[in-house]
């Protein structure tokens, strides 16, 4: 039975509570958007906008990415989970860490409580990457998914550590540049070390297997690590130690070329495909993967746009963030919800009756009209964001803010229903 | 039990198992192509060479477990051995016309 992974499978225990924390963060985020209100068409690095940044991307992408990825150590590297009991306690810390650190940005206490929030916060996510990186020495599939996987994880400790240290120079005043560089870098690290890695690397496990497509090349996924890293590493070291910013593009070049090749490895996944009508779950994910041109297209913008006007200039670097918090990373999560929540409550109540008795289909445990719906209005929220920031219109933005409210609303709904769903009389034993 | 009636009975029982279903492709196991080979001994034991449309398939357990309970089912004194093998490794050309028609392909 080598190579089979639901035997190594966390407890469901372990996995849920990252569930219902994410869904109520997105919940809180949406409302935090529309409370923020004009704060949006400001600087990117108000302590309003640095605290709904950190709650989309701890609160809500992290914590879901946490569960997920538990359920999936055992698909990525064909071994269980080092200690279920560290990833349970991890999630308790993580949790308040989150909500200690947002709480500290919204209130602006840099000097009071954000040091001890930022540093309960690498705590968390410290033994988070010790976790993974245990499961990963008993690994017995080292391939260049897994190997992306746990890259990004140690990315992850970059991107913590640095946040930390500008957390403590609030304080202590060490650092020899502004915080604003440091802040670059540690955004730089985080979105693209961390979430763009993860998300090729357990992409590209779970989307061949979703849509059943075979013989693809993984040369592509190769050339992909090494581009996207050597450029990511190169433009760290550069900004933390050697100040050349004129090279800047080329490390730039460089990720571009690897993201390049991992949607290359995607279309070819979605030509190869046996499976061709798309879920719900890959319709998310298919719109994920292509969104990745518009933060290309804008960084292109922000490179040559030294001379637009600087409240512009602000508002496109806003831009680039959102398009990838929410354009790929929140996206591919909306999605991938729809595909790993559902199984892992139907491991869970039906794994025992089936061939005992008829059991429904994963897709069968939420509401499939609720999922349409949600993308949809998902795609108005994208589109209302976007111009709402490039034309400076508080308006569009804050119909935007209420659309994401909505698609909070129902994604909850969905993800209880899931959660709690219930093995009905009819499927029962007969 | 003469040669045609062992045929006959596995036919029987790759009909039976088109009733285990791959949950997350929802087409079932038999038309996806997972069943490399069924044998009967004549007698009241069922061998079957199964592999998956991945290695990693999360679903590993649970199709495994669906075959022998859905063969317990309906012959509750058999014994059923499932073997679970990736040589050859599937691919697509392995489903059936039915399971074509029911990926869209």
């Amino acid at each position: 039975m080598n190579g089979l992974s639901s035997n190594n499978a966390p407890h469901p225990s372990v996995v849920k509570p990252h569930f219902i924390f994410g869904s109520l963060a997105l919940l809180v985020l949406s409302v935090m958007i529309i409370l923020a209100d004009t704060t949006l068409l400001g600087p990117y690095f108000d302590g309003k906008m640095i605290a709904i940044t950190h709650m989309a991307v701890l609160g809500w992408a992290t914590m879901i990415v946490f569960g997920a990825l538990y359920q999936l150590i055992p698909v990525v590297f064909e071994t269980s989970l080092f200690s279920e009991k560290l990833a349970k306690f991890t999630f308790w810390m993580a949790g308040l860490g989150v909500l200690l650190l947002t709480y500290a940005f919204w209130i602006t206490d840099y000097t009071g409580l954000l040091p001890n929030a930022a540093l309960f916060m690498f705590v968390s996510l410290l033994l988070f990457v010790v976790n993974v990186i245990l499961s990963y020495k008993d690994s017995k599939k080292k391939n260049i998914s897994s190997r992306f996987v746990i890259t990004a994880v140690g990315w992850l400790s970059v991107t913590e550590l640095i946040g930390t240290l500008i957390a403590f120079n609030f304080k202590y005043n060490f650092f020899t540049e502004a915080h604003l560089h440091y802040l670059k870098i540690h955004a730089s690290i985080g979105l693209i070390g961390w979430f763009l890695m993860l998300i090729i690397g357990v992409g590209s496990v779970l989307m061949p297997m979703f849509m059943v497509s075979h013989q693809l090349d993984d040369k592509k996924l190769v050339r992909s690590y090494y581009f996207i890293n050597m450029g990511l590493l190169a433009m760290a070291v550069n900004w933390l130690f050697i100040h050349f910013e004129k090279i800047t593009p080329i490390f730039w070049l460089s990720i571009v070329t690897g993201i390049y090749f991992f949607i290359s490895y995607v279309y070819d996944s979605y030509k190869k495909r046996i499976r061709k009508v798309l879920d719900i779950g890959m319709k998310h994910t298919m719109i994920s993967v292509l969104s990745i041109f518009l933060p290309v297209i804008i960084s292109l913008i922000i490179f040559f746009g030294r001379g637009m006007d600087s409240m512009l200039l602000l508002r496109t670097t806003s831009l680039y963030g959102f398009t990838i918090i929410f354009g790929l990373i929140t996206t591919i999560i909306l999605g991938q919800t729809y595909k790993t929540l559902p199984f892992i409550i139907w491991l869970e109540k039906y794994q025992a009756l089936v061939g005992k008795t008829k059991t429904p289909m994963p897709r069968e445990l939420y509401s499939e009209k609720i999922a349409d719906l949600q993308l949809l209005i998902y795609l108005f929220f994208i589109v209302f964001m976007i111009m709402g920031l490039l034309l400076d219109q508080i308006w569009l933005v804050r119909i935007g803010s209420y659309l994401l409210l909505t698609v909070a609303v129902l994604y909850n709904i969905n993800v209880f229903k899931i959660i709690f769903h219930q093995i009905k009389k009819n499927y029962s034993h007969d | 039990m003469i040669n045609e009636e062992i045929t006959n009975f596995e036919l029987e029982v790759l009909e039976l198992l088109k009733n285990v279903m791959d949950p997350e492709i929802e087409v079932n196991i038999v038309d996806l192509g997972l069943i490399y080979e069924l044998k009967y001994d004549g007698d009241k034991t069922i061998d079957i060479d199964l592999t998956f449309s991945t290695p990693s398939c999360p679903l590993g357990d649970t199709i495994v477990s669906g075959i022998k309970e859905t063969i317990k089912k309906k012959y509750p004194d058999f014994t059923t051995n499932v073997v679970v093998v990736f040589d050859p490794p599937w691919n697509t050309e392995m489903v059936s016309e039915d399971g074509r028609r029911m990926l869209g392909m």
